[in-house]
C-alpha cells in the first residue's frame, strides 16, 4: 500500500503545535478538520492580532521548524465587522526537507518512509489569520526575511489587494503594468466586475438592443 | 569590463511564454537578475469572484495550457472542502487517472520544449508523439483537446468510456517502453550532457525557503511530494514512491531536474496502471453522467464565514486554492479565490539560480524548472 503520512499522527501533531502556539499573547489556535476528496486532513487554524503576527511567525520559524511559505492572501471585507475590514490569510506549512548529507564525497538522497514519521518531523499545514481593523492603509508586519517564498507572494497581495507589509524591501508592482496609477488595487471591492450574460455578449453584437442602463458604456 | 543589463524577453524562445528576464552582464557572466511578469495577467481571481462555483472551472483549465487537469482538479479539491462534499471512490480513481496522464503530457512538453533549447532538435518531435497519445486519452474523458472541464464538485463528469481502460493500458504500456528512446537520446547526446551539467545548482532547504517545491525540489535529493504530506485522493491505496534523485554535493543541476521529470512519468504511468486495475467497480462498467457512482450531490451556496483551502501536487509544484464564501447572492459566489502558482514563486528563484553562470547558460537553467507563464501571470 501507498505510504502516507499516517493521519492519526498528523492530528496529534497539529495539536501539539496548536498547544504551543496559544501561548503566545494575542494568538489564538486550534486543530481544524478540511476535507480533501474522501478522507479528512488536520489543519492548524490560528487566529493572531496584527501586533503578535511578526512574534508568532518567528515563533513558528525557530521553535516549530515551519519552513515553507506557501500562500499570502489578503482579503478586503468591506461590509465586514469593525475589527474585521480587511484580512490577511497566510498558508505556511511544515516540511521537514533537510539537505541530504554528504558521505565520502557521495550525496546519500534522503528516502524517508511517510508512514514511520513522528512527532516534529511529521508535515504540517498552517493557516493564520490576521484581521486589520478599519482603516484607509492597511498594513502587517513582513515576513520576507524569514520565508523568501514570502517575498513574491506579499508584492502579489500588496499590487492585487493593498494591503502592505512593513519592512518589505523593493516592494512593486508585479501582475499589473508598472504604470499602473497609485491606490489602484483591482480585488479591493469598490471595483465591480460587471457579469455580461451571453445574450447580451453574443446576439447584440452591434448593440442595437441595448438597455437603457447602458446608454453610454462600450460594449 | 562595465556592467550592463539586458533584457532577454518579453519575446525570446528562452522564456516558454511572456516575460521579461532583465539580466546584468559583465562580459559573458550574469551577476545579477531580474524577472519582470504580468504580461498576460487576466485576472482571473477577480472574474471567479463573479461566477458561480460550476463555472469557474473552466477559468481553472485555462491557468496552464500545459497541465490543464491538474488545475482545474486543484480548485475542485478546494471547493469541495468548502461546501463539504464527500466524493464517491470511483470518481476518485477517475480523477486520479486524469491527472496523472495529464502529468505525463505535461512532463513530456517540457521534455520536448527543453530538448531544442539546448541544443537536441530530434527530442521535440519524439515526445510530442507520445504527448499525442495521452492527449487522446484525455479526449476520451473529457472531449477537448487541451482544456477539458472534466471533474465537477462532487466527483467527475463523465464515467471512462467503453473500452478506455483497455486503450489506456495498451497507449501506457508503450509509453513506458518508449521513455527509454528518450534516455537514449538525451544521455547519450554529448551537446545535452555538456549543457546540463554542472549549471543551475540548487539545494533543497534553500528551495524550501524560497517556496520551491515538487519536482525540481525532489531533484535535491529529498523526498518531499504533497501527495504523502498532505495526502489527498486515493493515493494511499496504491503503490507508489515519488521519485527522488541523487543529487551531486553542490545541490540539483538542471541534469538532476531533467532526471527527476523522467522517473516521474513512470511513477505516474505505474499510478494510472494501478487505478485502472483497483477501481471500484472495474474500469470496463460504465455508468451514466450524474450516476451516483460517479458524482455526489453538492450544495451550490457557501455561506459566509465559510473557508476552502487545498493544496495540490501539480506537475510543477505545489499549487493551492484558497476560497471564502458568501459572496454575491447569498453564498452563490465566492467572496474571494486565491490561487497559488508554483512557477510565480519559483521563477524569481531560478532566476537567482543564473547569477554567476554564462548568458548561454541562462536558457539551460531556465527551462529546467519548467516554466509555465499562463498560470504564472494568472
Amino acid at each position: 500500500m501507498g505510504n502516507i503520512v499516517s493521519p492519526d499522527f498528523q492530528k496529534i501533531a497539529a495539536e501539539v503545535l496548536a498547544v504551543a502556539a496559544s501561548v503566545i499573547e494575542g494568538v489564538d489556535a486550534e486543530v481544524a478538520e478540511r476535507s480533501s476528496g474522501t478522507s479528512p486532513r488536520h489543519v492548524v487554524l490560528i487566529n493572531a492580532l496584527p501586533g503578535s503576527w511578526r512574534t508568532l511567525a518567528e515563533n513558528l520559524y525557530s521553535e516549530h521548524a515551519v519552513d515553507y511559505c506557501s500562500m499570502v492572501t489578503g482579503i478586503h471585507w468591506p461590509e465586514g465587522d469593525e475589527e474585521r475590514k480587511w484580512e490577511v490569510v497566510y498558508h505556511l506549512m511544515r516540511t521537514g526537507v533537510r539537505d541530504p548529507p554528504i558521505e565520502n564525497g557521495i550525496v546519500r538522497p534522503i528516502i524517508v518512509d511517510p508512514s514511520k514519521l513522528r512527532g516534529a518531523s511529521i508535515p504540517l499545514e498552517i493557516e493564520i489569520h490576521v484581521h486589520i481593523p478599519d482603516t484607509t492603509t492597511p498594513s502587517v508586519d513582513s515576513v520576507q526575511d524569514i520565508w523568501i517564498g514570502a517575498d513574491w507572494n506579499e508584492k502579489e497581495t500588496w499590487d492585487l489587494v493593498g494591503i502592505d507589509f512593513d519592512g518589505h524591501q523593493e516592494m512593486r508592482r508585479v501582475l499589473q503594468p508598472h504604470e499602473t496609477p497609485k491606490g489602484y488595487h483591482p480585488l479591493q471591492k469598490q471595483h465591480h466586475l460587471r457579469y455580461h450574460g451571453f445574450e447580451e455578449m453574443y446576439d447584440d453584437a452591434q448593440g442595437f438592443m441595448r438597455k437603457p442602463a447602458d446608454v453610454g458604456k462600450i460594449k | 569590463m562595465a556592467e550592463m543589463w539586458i533584457s532577454m524577453g518579453p519575446q525570446h524562445p528562452m522564456t516558454h511564454g511572456l516575460w521579461t528576464l532583465k539580466i546584468k552582464v559583465d562580459g559573458e557572466t550574469v551577476v545579477d537578475t531580474e524577472p519582470d511578469l504580468g504580461y498576460i495577467h487576466r485576472g482571473v481571481e477577480k472574474i471567479c469572484e463573479a461566477r458561480d462555483f460550476t463555472q469557474i472551472t473552466t477559468y481553472c483549465d485555462r491557468l496552464c495550457y500545459a497541465s490543464a487537469n491538474t488545475w482545474s482538479h486543484a480548485y475542485i479539491y478546494a471547493a469541495e472542502d468548502l461546501l463539504e462534499v464527500e466524493v464517491p471512490e470511483r470518481a476518485e480513481y477517475i480523477r486520479l487517472v486524469a491527472v496523472e496522464l495529464q502529468r505525463i503530457a505535461s512532463h513530456l512538453m517540457w521534455l520536448g520544449a527543453y530538448g531544442p533549447d539546448i541544443g537536441n532538435l530530434s527530442v521535440m518531435v519524439w515526445c510530442l508523439r507520445e504527448r499525442e497519445m495521452m492527449m487522446d486519452l484525455l479526449q476520451e474523458l473529457g472531449g477537448s483537446r487541451m482544456h477539458y472541464n472534466f471533474p465537477r464538485i462532487g466527483g467527475v463528469k463523465r464515467d471512462l468510456p467503453h473500452g478506455f481502460a483497455q486503450r489506456a493500458r495498451a497507449k501506457v504500456k508503450l509509453f513506458l517502453n518508449r521513455i527509454q528512446e528518450y534516455e537514449a537520446l538525451f544521455d547519450e547526446s554529448t551537446v545535452f550532457l555538456l549543457r546540463s551539467q554542472g549549471i543551475g545548482y540548487a539545494k533543497p532547504e534553500e528551495m524550501i525557503n524560497h517556496g520551491v517545491s515538487g519536482p525540481n525540489l525532489r531533484a535535491g535529493g529529498v523526498n518531499y511530494d504533497i501527495r504523502w504530506a498532505h495526502p489527498y485522493s486515493v493515493y494511499s491505496e496504491l503503490d507508489w514512491v515519488p521519485p527522488v534523485e541523487r543529487s551531486s554535493i553542490k545541490g540539483a543541476d538542471c541534469y538532476d531536474r531533467y532526471r527527476v521529470r523522467v522517473e516521474e512519468m513512470r511513477v505516474s504511468a505505474s499510478l494510472v496502471l494501478q487505478a485502472l486495475d483497483k477501481m471500484p467497480g472495474g474500469a470496463d462498467t460504465y455508468h451514466e453522467p450524474g450516476d451516483p457512482m460517479i458524482l455526489a450531490k453538492a450544495p451550490t451556496r457557501a455561506p459566509e464565514g465559510t473557508t476552502g483551502a487545498h493544496h495540490f501536487e501539480d506537475s510543477r509544484g505545489e499549487s493551492m486554492f484558497y476560497i471564502a464564501g458568501g459572496g454575491e447572492g447569498r453564498g452563490k459566489q465566492p467572496y474571494r479565490v486565491s490561487i497559488r502558482s508554483p512557477m510565480f514563486i519559483t521563477i524569481p528563484y531560478a532566476a537567482k539560480c543564473m547569477i554567476g553562470y554564462k548568458v548561454a547558460d541562462i536558457p539551460a537553467i531556465m527551462g529546467s524548472f519548467d516554466p509555465c507563464i499562463g498560470e504564472t501571470d494568472r
